[in-house]
């Protein structure tokens, strides 16, 4: 066993050292920060091997010899991921950290209820001491009785460490396959990166309490298998529908199961044991003083958790308001006064448009057709040329009101939608665009409309400043967001605090917790992102 | 000639009708909405369809996707869409059939009948009208790009009036040159594009899809 993971590290160790050499000369920070990642990854990868290991190696029907070398393949599979993708290493050792720290959890819960191990329960009860075989030992199997007593104390805090350190990484992570995993979660995407971590908590608790409250008789691991994975489908479907509930769930059981540990630890003197309590000590041999120190532990962080949730127990305590709520309400005040000024702007620039245009013009045109009506008797060749001008300046009213209504509203859009609505703004510009737009429905009209002026406000600062002669416009809809993206081939350089078209249209998407990036290095291209969180309706379709 | 009118408010449907029947048209049908107008297109089978894009009962481009879906089914039943703006990407979608008799106009242009007028005679005739401003919009692009930036700026000109559905004495007063220079003109540009030798009407549909659509 020494001996194998001696090798494990080795390997993993060259694995590492590859990825670095790799990396070359480069020395900025993000290249640093990139190393240093890497070697957390290969000790994540090491910790996780190490837990297989110790798995596979109580399994009295493994024998140690025959799942050396497959350990073995894994760890070098390992090793060649981490040196040569990396990112496939960030994509797989979360959910595996995850997987492995579930596993281990059942087995743990055999364990307990067996009194023996998880793979060699028939044996274990056949045997008081079950045939285990050390690593090393190879043909002559020595028995092994500190193996599964090992297990009972090891094996339980291992596992919830492991799925609370993957469960972590997956939810930090920036992998685009992992965050579709996350979507999984619904709505609780949506809420505050702190308030988003207190539902999770909900996982932790019902995971707790399923143990505390499942009967200890349930001998079969399968049967625990089964209340585990009932436990968290209810957690997570909890988790989609109705997260802010979540929450002061996993509050309130954490409250409950502190004080549950309490009661246990006083009744433990008067000979009653908890056997079946206690999250990071576990088993029979579980002491008063452990349980009650894990209960005021799980107590300490329900108090310090309860008042972030329960906004009338802060009241109460007399504690000043949540500092993450206040910089919401800030921020929402101001993109609700930048949305009342462009509402009132506009209505003052459709106001002074239709005065100076569209009306100006009706009031001549109604002063050409009176001289008409005078003219005619008199010089009917002069009414005439009168009521042709008069004409003209209908047209041109027309016009005006046109230009008025495409600043408004413009009636592709109105039409339909945003997709065709870009693809005419694409065919309107003096750059050749490109267009790729994935958008199965339509998203919500003021969305839209911002979005579009946006996307138009994007195209006319390429077509003006950028010296460009091609862009690309990409629009998609992922995980509840979505996703604009506008490219120019010019010169670069653009700078948001410069002008205020760039400022302008970041405010404007403010209001709908929209979100802009740029990149604009010297020399171009310049890259604008914009994303904003909303829902896709299903496309209409009419039948006639 | 038997037309078919859509449009939705009942001054203009009223006044569209009476302009047309002035000119000697025959009406067929005038309805207000986008189900009766497809009945109608395929019922009465007009020489040509006059249709305003947006129809109830959706009031937005129901007008337009009736057309579009009728022309599938009948080809080349010239459609005349009327609008209170012009879009390229709705001349496009007209034009994609390359089937020609299709017209996009500005609902501007009934206020000069003689010229409508012609429009209409020229869609009904399986010509392509197109209105200046979808013409304009294009010129800035277009110019720069095979096969069209092998035309001279007299020939790229009159191909624009072409366009506009203009016939070739039409296009000659506007230039103030010879209708048989206009005729000169329109060969090379069928040359420059490579349009096999065919009737001429047919050319001239397909030399202004291939300014159109670029």
């Amino acid at each position: 066993m020494g001996k194998l993971v001696a090798l494990l590290l080795v390997v993993l160790a060259a694995g590492v050292l590859v990825a670095w050499l790799r990396g070359g000369d480069d020395r900025t920070a993000k290249a640093r920060r990139g190393r240093l990642q890497l070697v957390a990854w290969a000790i994540a990868a090491l910790v996780l091997l190490a837990f297989v290991a110790f798995l596979a190696m109580r399994s009295p029907n493994a024998a140690p010899a025959g799942s050396k070398p497959t350990l073995l393949l894994i760890g070098v599979a390992a090793a060649l991921i981490l040196a040569v993708w990396p990112w496939l290493a960030r994509r797989i050792i979360p959910p595996a950290l995850i997987g492995a720290g579930l596993v281990g959890f059942v087995v743990a819960h055999a364990d307990l209820n067996t009194g023996g191990t998880f793979f060699g329960t028939q044996s274990a009860a056949a045997t008081p001491a079950p045939k285990l075989c050390a690593a090393p030992c190879g043909t002559s199997p020595v028995p092994l009785p500190a193996l599964p007593t090992l297990g009972q104390d090891f094996l339980l805090p291992v596992a919830y460490l492991l799925v609370l350190v993957g469960g972590w990484l997956a939810w930090r992570s920036a992998d685009p396959v992992l965050a579709r995993g996350r979507l999984l979660l619904g709505r609780v995407n949506e809420l505050a990166p702190r308030a988003q971590l207190r539902s999770l908590l909900l996982l932790l608790v019902m995971v707790i309490a399923a143990e505390l409250l499942i009967p200890g008789n349930w001998t079969p691991a399968a049967a625990f298998a089964f209340a585990l994975a009932l436990t968290l489908g209810v957690g997570v479907a909890m988790l989609r529908q109705w997260p802010g509930a979540a929450a002061r769930l996993a509050v309130a059981g954490l409250l409950f199961l502190g004080a549950a540990g309490l009661v246990l630890a006083l009744t433990f003197q008067y000979g009653y044991a908890p056997s079946d309590y206690g999250v990071v000590v576990l088993g029979s041999r579980s002491s008063p003083g452990m349980v009650t120190a894990q209960a005021v532990v799980l107590l300490a962080l329900a108090a310090w958790l309860a008042p972030q949730t329960f906004p009338r127990v802060r009241r109460i305590l007399g504690l000043p308001p949540d500092a993450e709520l206040t910089r919401q309400v800030l921020q929402l005040t101001e993109s609700r006064a930048v949305a009342v000024d462009t509402a009132a702007s506009d209505l003052r620039r459709l106001e002074r448009d239709l005065h100076d245009g569209a009306q100006a013009r009706l009031v001549a045109l109604g002063m050409s057709l009176r001289a008409a009506e005078r003219l005619i008797p008199v010089s009917p060749e002069a009414g005439l040329a009168l009521v042709a001008e008069a004409r003209e300046t209908a047209a041109k009213a027309l016009t005006d009101l046109r230009e008025l209504v495409r600043g408004v509203l413009p009636p592709v859009l109105a039409d339909r939608g945003l997709a065709d609505a870009v693809r005419a703004l694409a065919l309107d510009s003096p750059l050749a665009v490109e267009t790729g737009i994935d958008l199965p429905g339509r998203v919500a009209r003021p969305v839209e409309t911002a979005c579009y002026f946006a996307v138009a406000e994007l195209l006319t600062n390429a077509a003006k400043h950028s010296g460009a002669r091609d862009a690309r416009i990409e629009i998609c809809h992922t995980g509840g967001r979505l996703r604009i993206e506008v490219t120019d081939f010019g010169l670069g350089g653009a700078d948001p605090g410069a002008g205020s078209g760039l400022a302008g249209v970041e405010k404007r998407l403010a209001t709908f917790d929209g979100i802009m990036a740029i990149s604009s290095p010297p020399g171009g291209p310049t890259i604008v992102v914009l994303e904003v969180p909303c829902a896709l309706s299903s496309p209409k379709t009419s039948s006639y | 000639m038997r037309v078919v009118v859509a449009e939705d408010l009942f001054l203009l449907r009223n006044g569209l009708v009476r302009l047309l029947e002035a000119h000697g048209f025959e009406l067929a049908a005038a309805v207000g909405d986008a189900p009766a107008l497809a009945e109608a297109l395929l019922a009465e089978h007009p020489d040509v369809a006059i249709v305003d894009v947006r129809l109830p009962p959706g009031f937005t481009d129901d007008g337009l996707r009736v057309a579009i879906r009728a022309r599938q089914a009948v080809p080349g039943l010239p459609v005349l869409v009327l609008s209170q703006y012009v879009e390229q990407l709705y001349a496009r979608e007209l034009l994609a059939d390359r089937a020609g008799g299709v017209g996009y106009l500005l609902k501007d242009r009934v206020f000069n009948d003689d010229q409508f007028v012609d429009a209409v005679r020229t869609v009904a005739a399986g010509g392509t009208v197109m209105d200046p401003q979808v013409v304009a919009k294009l010129l800035g692009r277009r110019a720069r790009q095979e096969p069209l930036a092998r035309l001279s700026a007299r020939e790229r000109e009159v191909l624009e009036l072409m366009a506009e559905g203009r016939s070739n004495s039409a296009i000659a007063q506007r230039l103030f040159v010879t209708e048989k220079a206009v005729s000169k003109h329109s060969s090379s540009i069928f040359a420059k594009l490579d349009l096999a030798p065919s009737d001429d009407d047919n050319r001239r549909v397909l030399a202004v899809l291939a300014y159109l659509n670029g």
